[in-house]
């Protein structure tokens, strides 16, 4: 019955992308927040997430317990999908189709291809285009974020280092993102298409695409920040910078006292994010947050600790 | 005599906002009245930018989200006296149209806040996850002779319908304008079954309007067709008075 309902035999691929992309545009000025448990996504959805993504361990934890993190638990997955009406995302390894096809079985809303996980292609990413279900993946820069639109991505992130409570990652990468866009528009202003192929060639990217996020002045698709989030003053300052909403993962529930202080996080972060120019808000929400999680500063990182790097 | 710009405002805690600034700045290039009026579109976030709204479009997003954060600024209670009281046009598309309703199912644990203004319960979800979000053609009368020979190209995203007219005296302060379906979604098998002179099945209800109060299933702001946009901008120049 359910089936006979969708025409998605009329849809053609343009709908089909505009249908991925749509939802992450619906998604724009919210956070993503990770969860474990139903529990901790019943107190996501309580404080204004827009979406949950399910995991089995946060980052900060699959960084201290090291070994292989894969995809979560489809039991743990579906219990959330119970609790809880807003999105769920769920991880798959960067390269694992197969992971893809179970979560896109499993129904989950979208799947982030993350090297939060540990990959398990060192060569490709997933061909996301053959999918239904919407991806969205990770970028340091501009090259490797149209890599990814060009596989099927219908979302962006900028990676910062996931679990360790340090922003100076993410605000890097965006800072590269937007960087390489305004060097694409001035390219495309003063050398026009030959000069857009030729930084399309120094940068990996597709030259179609790369010419549509010129002459756009932003990436084609919605992104959010990712990795390092810890308070509503980071959410805000990735806000300032142009991302168009954030993914908090440890930040909410690593090093919580109770369920009330990690609602409180939560809520406090929703707040920073939904009034990231109005300083008053961001006092009141600083001040609800409370102690943020201890962290760990990525200068300290060595470079195989480094999650980011991960991603081809 | 020039008149003072209409002042249209898209409510901006979460969601496509953008999306409807651009469009509705398109569709009013297509607006003509004799007294030469002029718009302005901004985004509204505190209680005195929506004071200063003649009009309002609730975008789609996360209904939830959008419920928690009205809430937590201070600016439920504002927007049902914009909708309820004051009787200013507005249209909710989507997350938007949710929260226009005067009740709404499948909603999370304990419920959510609702604006109202719109005599319907609304179905949360109800296609199932973003797996069943889909594009589909609309005939939609309401747009004129255009809407009869160019469906319009809906974009359902986990998509609410209506499920439920409330008729008058169920919810208090009822009197006044009925409920109108304007646009009606039919799977596959009930429009092919339509066509063969089957008798017509109700399908599910995606446009509704009553009084000033406008909401849409779909989003039109995730399309480049202007033509929703440019009914809705008419009839916000009607209901305030202009260009007759």
């Amino acid at each position: 019955m359910a089936t006979n309902l969708h025409p998605t035999t009329n849809g053609t691929t343009n709908d089909d992308f505009t249908v991925k992309a749509g939802l992450a545009q619906m998604l724009k000025g919210g956070v993503i927040m990770d969860v474990t448990t139903a529990a901790e996504a019943r107190i996501a959805e309580e404080a204004g997430a827009v979406a949950v993504m399910a995991l089995e361990r946060i980052p900060s934890d699959i960084r201290k317990m090291g070994g292989v993190a894969r995809m979560s638990n489809p039991e743990m997955i579906q219990d959330i999908q119970k609790a809880v009406t807003i999105p769920v995302m769920a991880k798959a390894r960067i390269g694992h189709v197969v992971e893809c096809q179970i979560l896109e079985a499993l129904d989950v809303d979208y799947i982030d291809e993350s090297e939060v996980l540990t990959p398990a292609d060192d060569q490709f990413h997933v061909q996301k285009s053959d999918f239904k279900i919407p991806f969205v993946c990770g970028c340091r820069n501009l090259g490797e974020a149209l890599r990814r639109i060009k596989e099927g991505a219908a979302m962006i992130r900028t990676k910062g280092e996931a679990g360790t409570g340090d922003i100076v990652e993410a605000v890097k990468h965006i800072r590269t993102v937007n960087a390489d866009i305004a060097r694409a528009k001035a390219a495309l202003a003063a050398g026009g298409d030959l000069a857009i192929s030729a930084l399309a060639r120094e940068i990996g990217a597709d030259v179609a695409l790369l010419k549509q996020t010129a002459e756009l002045g932003r990436l084609p698709v919605v992104n959010f920040a990712a990795g390092g989030v810890a308070t509503p003053a980071d959410a805000a300052l990735m806000m300032h910078l142009g991302c168009d909403g954030v993914f908090v993962g440890s930040g909410i529930f690593k090093d919580a006292e109770t369920p009330e202080h990690a609602a409180k996080r939560a809520r406090a972060i929703v707040k920073a994010t939904a009034q990231y120019t109005d300083g008053k808000a961001l006092i009141a929400a600083s001040i609800e947050h409370g102690e943020a999680m201890r962290g760990i500063s990525n200068a300290g990182l060595k470079p195989e600790e480094k999650m980011a790097g991960r991603g081809w | 005599m020039v008149n003072k710009p209409i002042a249209v405002g898209v409510l901006a805690l979460q969601g496509g906002v953008v999306e409807h600034l651009n469009l509705l700045r398109k569709a009013s290039a297509h607006i003509q009245s004799a007294d030469n009026l002029q718009f302005t579109f901004n985004e509204v976030r505190t209680p005195p930018q929506l004071a200063q709204c003649d009009a309002l479009i609730l975008p789609g997003g996360e209904s939830t989200t959008m419920a928690i954060v009205a809430s937590r600024l201070g600016l439920l209670e504002p927007l049902r006296t914009f909708v309820k009281v004051q009787h200013k046009p507005v249209w909710g598309t989507c997350a938007g149209l949710v929260m226009l309703a005067e009740e709404a199912a499948a909603t999370k644990q304990g419920g959510q806040e609702l604006i109202g203004g719109l005599n319907v319960r609304v179905l949360r979800n109800r296609y199932g996850t973003q797996m069943q979000s889909f594009v589909a053609g609309l005939d939609l009368s309401f747009l004129g002779d255009s809407g009869k020979d160019d469906p319009f190209r809906a974009v359902f995203i986990r998509a609410p319908i209506v499920e439920k007219i409330i008729t008058e005296g169920e919810v208090d302060g009822s009197k006044g304008s009925k409920v109108e379906v304007l646009g009606v979604f039919r799977a596959e098998g009930q429009q092919a079954r339509l066509e063969q002179g089957g008798e017509a099945e109700k399908g599910d209800i995606v446009a509704v309007r009553q009084g000033n109060v406008f909401g849409t299933s779909f989003h039109p702001e995730l399309t480049n067709d202007i033509r929703i946009h440019v009914w809705w901008l008419r009839q916000v120049v009607d209901a305030l008075g202009h260009g007759k």
